[in-house]
């Protein structure tokens, strides 16, 4: 069975360019387009793995990772984000909620991505 | 009375019968008469005799007092000089006493004038005392910061006002602090972050943030007071950084969103781009990569002139170092001398790394910031080193500091811009020629970098021949 991998994004060529990039490995890929829709997947569909944004409608990545972090049940999905941002207030936040992985989204490509998240879950 | 009886005998021979004489009677008369003269005669020598004697006797009578006058008035003169040197000795003896007492009226009056002056001097100095004591209550008082001063025995004896505020006691319950040690405190649940901060032994502190309540952070310093063997106390100072706190995160979501809404589509571009590149989206001709690559290109100029100025905002809101840790510059600078092969490989330069002759010692530094600087000057001396160029990169120690150079033989630094080189937008002149687009501000983040981590950095450069940029850090002795 494949893995299941949540995309919680909401630039659309974004979440295209790394759905397309994800099935050609093989992952199961479901997307959310806000934090709230997010939050609601992750509760239902327990995902292997999150790729979680930071700014976006509704609900942010921060509150979004804070959510999960009170779940016990929720705790110990892995979580990398990939953002446009990466400050260092902001890395010591996500870190301090238990993120494994920090991403650049000008920093990295989709492949690099993927690297990061074989890593996390393999193939 | 003899003389009278001769007469009487006389007389008495005239008054007899004088009729009647016969020679015989007269001479026997006269011869009777001149016995009675030759008698009276040796009467006469007796008494001239005795009067002789007497004479005699009364002279030496008479030597005998002269000589006992004689004495007497040795004595007395004797006796006058006597007195008269005691008199004279006493004399002096008083006016000596005299004199002393002078002396001694002058010696206290001169005490007393000196007495009265160090008396003044005493009075001035406890006056200029209470002056200075009002002037530093004052600012004590007064001043901005919360102040507690704890004395060499770290028992609490002065807090301000606005330390009161901060610890939300009135004036009548900080008195009860007053005079306890730093240990006590700490059961109070108010001094606890403090107390807890400071220690038992008041340990040195420079601007350590303690979260007071919501919405109150403070600041804590300490400065020592007294020299090191006469400690007169501690002086415990409390910032009020709250506004810096809440200014830092307002920028800090402000660069984040800026950064949201500029990266965001260049990141799409990116992305897009990179998977047309790498066939994800269906094979490509010859001639379309080879469009595409070059827009990827400027599109990554545009992210990191982005970049750049996302990092000015950022050193520029109080040149913060976050996350300082303990690395091996040896091992950071060959990770990124090794993310730059490629893009060297690409203008055929040489891209050399020289590993430190000895093993290195530690460095603290923000890993993202030095990541920053070293990247800069590679990324320097590559655009600015014409094709078949070399770059070296060294590290190594000198004077007990870690240290990192960047040699190319470049184009250099026009020799009249060189000062002006690490001022912020500042470009020379011969590489805007070369390359159009730079914002002119790494160089001057990498020295606000450098310096915030108490390091220096500077170079050596000659138009048409290279530059070597170079920068130290402070080692940690392990």
């Amino acid at each position: 069975m494949s893995k299941k991998i949540l995309l919680v994004e909401d630039e659309e060529l974004i979440i295209k360019l790394l759905q397309k990039k994800l099935l050609s490995e093989g992952y199961d890929v479901t997307i959310a387009s806000d934090g709230e829709e997010g939050m609601k997947a992750i509760r239902e569909s327990k995902p292997d793995l999150v790729l979680l944004d930071i700014i976006m409608p509704k609900k942010g990545g921060f509150e979004v990772l804070e959510e999960i972090n009170q779940d016990a049940e929720l705790r110990s999905i892995p979580v990398i984000i990939i953002s446009n941002s990466g400050q260092p207030m902001e890395l010591d936040r996500a870190q301090r909620l238990g993120v494994r992985d920090w991403l650049i989204k000008t920093e990295f490509d989709p492949k690099e991505v993927l690297e990061k998240v074989v890593k996390q879950i393999g193939k | 009375m003899k003389k009278d009886n001769k007469n009487q005998d006389r007389d008495d021979n005239n008054s007899g019968p004088t009729i009647s004489f016969t020679k015989e009677e007269l001479l026997a008369e006269l011869d009777n008469l001149n016995r009675r003269l030759a008698a009276r005669d040796i009467e006469i020598i007796q008494l001239k005799e005795k009067r002789g004697e007497e004479v005699k006797e009364l002279q030496v009578i008479k030597t005998q007092l002269e000589e006992a006058k004689g004495i007497l008035e040795v004595k007395v003169e004797a006796k006058t000089r006597e007195l008269r040197n005691l008199t004279e000795s006493l004399e002096k003896q008083i006016k000596d006493r005299i004199k002393e007492l002078q002396e001694k009226v002058e010696e206290s009056e001169n005490s007393r004038v000196a007495l009265m002056n160090m008396l003044e001097d005493m009075e001035e100095l406890r006056r200029r005392t209470e002056e200075e004591k009002e002037k530093t209550l004052a600012i004590f008082t007064n001043f901005s910061d919360g102040l507690l001063f704890f004395d060499s025995t770290n028992k609490l004896v002065m807090i301000n006002p606005q330390a009161e505020a901060y610890f939300e006691i009135d004036a009548n319950e900080s008195k009860q602090f007053i005079g306890e040690k730093i240990v006590n405190l700490k059961e109070n649940q108010k001094f606890e972050y403090l107390a807890e901060l400071l220690g038992s032994k008041m340990r040195k502190i420079f601007r350590k943030e303690i979260p007071m309540k919501k919405n109150l952070t403070l600041e804590v310093s300490t400065v020592e007071v007294g020299s090191e063997q006469n400690r007169v106390g501690t002086l415990v100072i409390l910032h009020d950084i709250t506004r810096e706190k809440t200014v830092e995160r307002m920028k800090t979501e402000f660069v984040s969103i800026a950064a949201h809404q500029l990266r965001t589509p260049m990141s799409a571009i990116k992305w897009t781009l990179r998977m047309i590149l790498d066939g994800d989206l269906g094979p490509i001709t010859g001639e379309q990569k080879d469009f595409l690559e070059k827009t990827y290109i400027s599109n990554e100029r545009m992210i990191s002139l982005i970049n750049d100025l996302l990092n000015v905002t950022r050193i520029e809101e109080g040149r913060h170092l976050y996350n300082l840790i303990l690395v091996n510059l040896e091992d950071l600078t060959s990770n990124i001398v090794g993310s730059y092969t490629e893009i060297a490989k690409r203008k055929s330069l040489v891209l050399e790394y020289v590993k430190p002759e000895q093993k290195l010692p530690q460095v603290k530094v923000d890993v993202e910031k030095i990541r920053l600087v070293i990247s800069n000057l590679i990324e320097n001396a590559i655009k600015y080193t014409p094709v078949k160029g070399k770059i070296t990169i060294i590290v190594s120690v000198e004077d007990g500091r870690v240290q990192v150079a960047v040699k190319d033989n470049g184009v250099g630094i026009v020799k009249e811009q060189q000062e002006r080189i690490f001022t912020k937008f500042f470009r020379g002149t011969n590489v805007m020629r070369m390359e159009t687009e730079g914002t002119g501000l790494g160089l001057f983040i990498a020295k606000n970098i450098v310096e915030t981590h108490g390091g220096k950095i500077w170079f050596e450069s000659e138009e048409g021949k290279g530059t070597t940029f170079i920068f130290n850090l402070p080692a940690i002795a392990t």
